[in-house]
């Protein structure tokens, strides 16, 4: 039976996975030669995109805990009162805007400051419009199932918070749109659309599943 | 100066935000004063104005907004109190404000006791008991979750990964500032009519006590947004700069440990906050989240809260493991025992840590088809635990065993984190549980784990890096006193805890049965003592910094990158990117080296201007295979 | 070096088996159990001690590589040598692997999954009662009986008695240190918990014969405890209708109070 040890030079045959043996002189080679396009620390730009990536994911999981909450609390009941076509409505509205959103950031990809101007304007535009809508359904739902009762407490909260997170896309869009008016995308480095965009996108899908959510499930 | 600045700023906002509530409440033709959505609003507001006052302002929105941004860097002392990127200035930040937490959250442990030593209300009233206990169990879970990630990890993490920084210094910084104004708010609960539901805050209660309970969401939420931000950090830097040839494969066990503690923050933490805004809804705008008269139901919460939760006490613990591995290892003069398996076992923990939450509502009154799955999860968690055990014993195995303070702290771990584990296996078999569940065997098993295992390593930490943060040493002799003294009487205190729950002793109360008298003066007692030992650790930090001999770059002779440097480390840590070669804890290897450290200017395109360009993805995937 | 290894793994083997087998010793002849008074409470208790013996090995175990690794490699003073770059061995790792995840699963089997299974098997209750929490006291109504209480808890001995718990306000919970049973009052649902107390007692001879409160509810959550009496069958119908007087007293008043202010 082995034992718990190896003899010294089989051992470093045995670690050679473990660590790398380099003798000192040997070092040089190592900076010069094998080791240095091994890997390397990323640029600010993917980690950037990294950064919203995970941030992303994180806040899927905020709104993961309201919609489970509905369904922990209401099973698949749904009120008949629920303004179906203004729920429609309002989701064509917010999947438009990302098709806007995608050829402001087309623009900016393509230095054409007039397009990515245009596009985010639309955008913002579509989120107030959006906005409104929502608000016009919380006066409907007020009266229907006001937030003192289940589907209530469960409808406002899922589209109040989906409301601030277009609320704070608009502002982010707006900031955009500012710094492209003073021509600030010109130069090539666009993260702040980049991420503004995205950050729209993730706002537009979070909506895709709170919709049926709310809308459409039985 | 910078300091001032927020506080007025945050006055400012304050008043604000409390001017535009009253308006509105009277616009909406309702009373114009309602202390919690004053206080609610008033805190947003002044929130926003305290970053700003702090630095967010000059250093981050103006540039935005496409104003001049000139970066401001303080020195010397001045650094410390100001929105600094130094990752081991924030570092430090944490590190001192966390520990200075712990010691206040420690003296109201010495209340709790003090009320505890014997039957009756003998100190305090009820409703203060309720409080004092409330706090100390939230300031310490604070203290658990961002002292070792937020503090050491901060720290050491670029430097064990051969970085300048963290990837988003900034954002390291915010994470920091907005630990002020938790801590602000959770000693506030105490003048709002406190916080009396324990730390776990349960509905209907916390829907309907006094206005402490906004006091203490606000600040949870807070913080919880400090802990997303602060994980995010880490698992970018992480990802995305490590030194050339620092492969997932040589990684520092301990940055490993933050890594996976990381991807529990981002995510799991979002729960909390959710469920923290269901009671705020509850309360301010009336919802029925948790009235059940209403259609709501109180479990709601608790699963919610325990999806959090529950994951949390990995977020504590992980990095409890990667410390005391990374101590045993360089203190046994040995490379870390099954190294390729730890890391698997980390994430095996992350993954199961999201299915095991109902062990908590054993007894809530939870669907009867749940226990059986959840008890299985949860038993299942002590197999990749087991892997830590086996990496820490055989890594001692045949060692040369450096018994310095640091080690023996890290020794006490393994011991200590044995007995919270094995009682946690009590407590997630459903049968035992029914007895035990909300006695003080369940205090006793978490201040197993989380003092006897988290707190131990964070003192191997905090003794181990001593010397590379402040760059002195610290007191030995001292330092022993320091663990004898607070290793026995750890073990004395709590060992008895166990005993008391089995036998009839409740959590949460300040009065209990005659019978239980005894049991609890031991503790009180036994529990006083380990207080005192705190205060040899304080004066021994304390001195050291101050006066202590002058450290060298290496004094633990260790292999890893920040030993590699002066003590304290230059501001951009390393003279040019270091080259790692090999495995970070290749002790008794002849002539294996970690990394090369060279003089030349970071960007000599030879070394780093072709990789830069370079997606680290491929790299990765030779790295690791 | 080889051999040494082994003498090592000899030496602690030895140990091992030493703490292990005073380890299992000192938990079979000392009992840290209070008494129970309850059939279910023996299921609990059973399961409480199986644990602490399949739990024994894994302590002594890891306390003797440790404790023997600390007298045995320590060195004094700064170490001048590394120790011996030892690789976990597939075959190490995996008997590891292989112990814990059997241990592990036969623990989930037993005590757990048998235990689970043993508590849930329930007869036809001889005594229904109806637990009400609310801050901070404890109302027990026994509907066939037409008895209410707030005062005690009076059960039968040797017979089945069911509780259906709920709570007014807050949550509470239901937990009678003796029996070994817990559940916690949910508003707005009620909760079953059933026990089989084997002992007559009262709480002056057992303390923990006392329904408490283990969820926190507040000010007075420490002060919500009510007594338990276990009597035999005759005493127990004796109680029932001195109290069957006492509880319909108690409603002639209270609708005299509400007729008088209507
Ligand atoms: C750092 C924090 C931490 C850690 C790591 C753990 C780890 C574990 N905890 Fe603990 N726990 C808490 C902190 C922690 N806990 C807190 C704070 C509470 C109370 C919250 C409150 O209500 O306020 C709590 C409560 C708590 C409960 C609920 C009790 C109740 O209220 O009724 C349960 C139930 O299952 C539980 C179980 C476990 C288990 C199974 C583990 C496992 O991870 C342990 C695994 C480890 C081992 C088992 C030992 C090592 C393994 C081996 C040597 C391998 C071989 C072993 C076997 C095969 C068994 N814990
Ligand atoms: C990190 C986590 C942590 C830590 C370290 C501790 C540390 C301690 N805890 Fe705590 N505890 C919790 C987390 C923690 N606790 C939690 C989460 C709860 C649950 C709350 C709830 O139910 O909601 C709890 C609850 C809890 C209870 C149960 C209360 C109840 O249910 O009624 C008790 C009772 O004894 C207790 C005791 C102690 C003691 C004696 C210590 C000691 O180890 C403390 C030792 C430290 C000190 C004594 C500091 C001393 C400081 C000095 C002497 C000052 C020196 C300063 C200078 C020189 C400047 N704790
Ligand atoms: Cu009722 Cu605690
Ligand atoms: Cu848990």
């Amino acid at each position: 039976m082995p034992g718990w040890t190896h003899k010294t030079d089989e051992t470093v045959q045995h670690m050679s996975d473990f660590v790398l043996p380099l003798p000192k002189h040997e070092t040089a080679v190592a900076v010069h030669g094998a080791a240095v396009h091994e890997h390397a620390p990323a640029s600010s730009l993917s980690r950037n995109r990294v950064g919203l990536w995970w941030f992303i994911l994180s806040e899927c999981f905020l709104f993961l805990a309201f919609i489970s909450a509905r369904y922990y609390l209401l099973g698949l009941e749904r009120p008949a009162e629920l303004n179906q076509a203004l729920g429609l409505g309002l989701s064509l509205l917010l999947l438009v805007s990302s098709l806007t959103a995608y050829r402001a950031e087309l623009g900016a990809q393509h230095g054409d400051r007039r397009r990515l101007l245009r596009n985010t304007a639309t955008t913002i535009l579509l989120g107030l419009v959006f906005l409104m809508g929502v608000g016009y359904e919380w006066s409907e739902a007020l009266v229907h199932f006001p937030p003192s009762e289940a589907f209530g407490t469960v409808f406002f909260s899922l589209t109040g918070l989906h409301a601030f997170h277009v609320l704070s896309g608009v502002v982010l869009l707006a900031l955009v749109y500012w710094n492209a008016r003073r021509g600030r995308y010109d130069s090539g480095s666009i993260w702040g659309v980049e991420a503004s965009v995205k950050y729209w996108h993730f706002v537009d899908v979070a909506w895709v599943f709170i919709y049926p959510t709310l809308y459409l499930v039985r | 100066m910078p300091l001032v600045q927020a506080f007025v700023f945050a006055a400012i906002g304050g008043v604000f935000g409390v001017g535009v509530t009253v308006a509105g409440r009277v616009l909406t033709g309702r009373e114009a004063w309602s202390l919690e959505p004053v206080v609610t609003v008033g805190y947003i507001f002044a929130l926003l104005g305290w970053l700003l006052g702090i630095g967010v302002w000059d250093q981050w929105a103006r540039e935005w907004l496409g104003l001049p941004v000139e970066h401001r860097q303080h020195r010397g002392w001045a650094r410390y109190f100001a929105f600094t990127t130094d990752h081991k200035v924030v570092g430090v930040q944490y590190l001192v404000t966390f520990v200075a937490l712990f010691l206040l959250a420690g003296l109201l442990a010495m209340l709790i006791r003090i009320e505890l030593m014997a039957p009756g209300m003998t100190f305090m009233g009820l409703g203060t008991y309720n409080q004092v206990m409330s706090l100390h169990g939230i300031v310490m879970v604070a203290v658990a979750v961002a002292t070792i990630i937020g503090g050491l990890g901060n720290y050491t993490v670029p430097l064990l990964i051969g970085a300048e920084d963290v990837a988003f210094p900034r954002l390291n910084a915010l994470s920091y500032w907005l630990v002020p104004p938790v801590a602000i708010l959770l000693i506030g609960t105490f003048f709002t009519g406190g916080l009396d539901t324990g730390w776990t805050a349960y509905p209907p209660l916390s829907d309907v006590n006094a206005a402490g309970q906004v006091l203490f969401n606000l600040a949870v939420i807070t913080f919880g947004l400090s802990s997303i931000l602060g994980g995010l950090n880490f698992l970018v830097t992480i990802a995305t700069l490590r030194a050339p040839g620092m492969g997932w494969g040589r990684l520092p066990i301990f940055v490993w440990s933050i890594f996976a503690a990381s991807l529990i923050s981002l995510t799991a933490t979002q729960f909390l906050a959710a469920g923290l805004m269901m009671i705020l809804f509850d309360r301010l705008l009336g919802m029925a989240f948790f009235r059940a008269s209403a259609g709501g139901d109180p479990l709601l919460y608790q699963h919610v809260f325990w999806f959090y939760s529950h994951p949390a006490v990995y977020i504590m613990i992980l990095p409890g493991f990667g410390l005391a591995l990374e101590v045993l290892s360089h203190f046994s003069r040995k490379p870390l025992f099954g190294y390729r398996l730890v890391p698997g076992g980390f994430i095996a923990i992350v993954v199961l840590s999201f299915v095991v939450w109902a062990h908590h509502l054993f007894t809530s009154g939870m669907s009867d088809a749940l226990h059986g799955p959840f008890m299985v999860t949860t038993e299942l968690i002590s197999i990749p635990t087991g892997l830590v055990f086996l990496s820490a014993l055989g890594t001692l195995w045949l060692g040369r065993l450096w018994l310095t303070t640091p080690m023996l702290f890290g020794l006490a771990f393994v011991f200590n984190f044995l007995i919270g584990g094995l009682t946690g296996i009590y407590l997630a078999d459903v049968p035992t549980d029914i007895h035990l569940q909300d006695t003080h065997f369940v205090v006793a098993h978490f201040h197993y784990t989380i003092v006897g295992g988290e707190i131990f390593a964070l003192f191997a930490g905090i003794y181990y890096w001593f010397p590379k943060m402040t760059g002195r040493m610290f007191s030995e002799r001292w330092g022993k006193v320091h663990f004898w003294w607070m290793f026995l009487a750890y073990h004395t205190t709590f060992i008895p805890m166990f005993w008391a729950g089995i036998h009839g002793m409740n959590r949460r109360v300040g009065d209990y049965p005659a019978e239980l008298g005894d049991v609890n003066l031991f503790i009180s007692v036994a529990a006083f003592v380990m207080g005192g030992s705190f205060v040899v650790f304080t004066a021994n930090v304390v001195w050291s910094w101050v006066r202590g001999p002058r450290a060298v770059a290496n004094p633990w002779r260790a292999h890893t990158l920040e030993w590699q440097v002066a003590s304290p480390p230059p501001i951009e840590n390393f003279p040019a990117t270091p080259v790692v070669v090999g495995s970070p804890y290749a002790y008794g290897v002849p002539g294996a080296v970690h990394a090369v450290l060279t003089t030349a200017p970071a960007h000599t395109p030879a070394a780093s201007g072709g990789a830069q360009a370079e997606p680290a993805g491929p790299a990765l995937a030779a790295d690791s295979a | 070096m080889v051999g040494r290894g082994r003498k090592h793994a000899l030496w602690v083997a030895l140990l091992w088996i030493t703490l292990t087998v005073a380890g299992e010793a000192v938990v079979l002849t000392f009992d840290v159990l209070p008494p129970v008074a309850a059939e279910e409470g023996r299921v609990v208790d059973a399961a409480f001690r199986l644990l602490t013996i399949l739990g024994m090995p894994v302590f002594t175990f890891v306390v003797a590589v440790l404790v023997y690794s600390v007298l045995v490699f320590r060195s004094r003073g700064t170490p001048e040598q590394d120790g011996p770059p030892l690789v976990a061995r597939p075959l190490i790792a995996g008997a590891w692997l292989v112990a814990t995840s059997a241990l592990s699963i036969y623990v989930i089997i037993n005590p757990g999954l048998t235990g689970l299974a043993e508590l849930r098997t329930h007869r036809e209750p001889d005594v229904v009662v109806q637990v009400e929490g609310s801050r901070w006291q404890w109302k027990v109504t026994y509907p066939r009986q037409q008895v209410t209480s707030n005062k005690e808890l009076v059960l039968p001995v040797n017979k089945h008695v069911r509780f259906d718990v709920t709570a007014v306000d807050v949550v509470h919970s239901f937990w009678i240190p003796s029996f070994r049973m817990k559940i916690d009052a949910v508003p707005g649902r009620v909760t079953t918990v059933h026990v089989t107390p084997t002992q007559t007692g009262t709480e002056a001879q057992d303390f923990n014969l006392r329904l408490v409160c283990a969820e926190l509810c507040g000010l007075g959550h420490s002060l919500m405890s009510l007594s338990v009496r276990v009597v035999e069958q005759a005493d127990f119908d004796r109680w029932v209708s001195s109290a069957r007087t006492a509880t319909a007293a108690d409603g002639e008043r209270q609708q005299a109070l509400a007729g008088s202010r209507s």
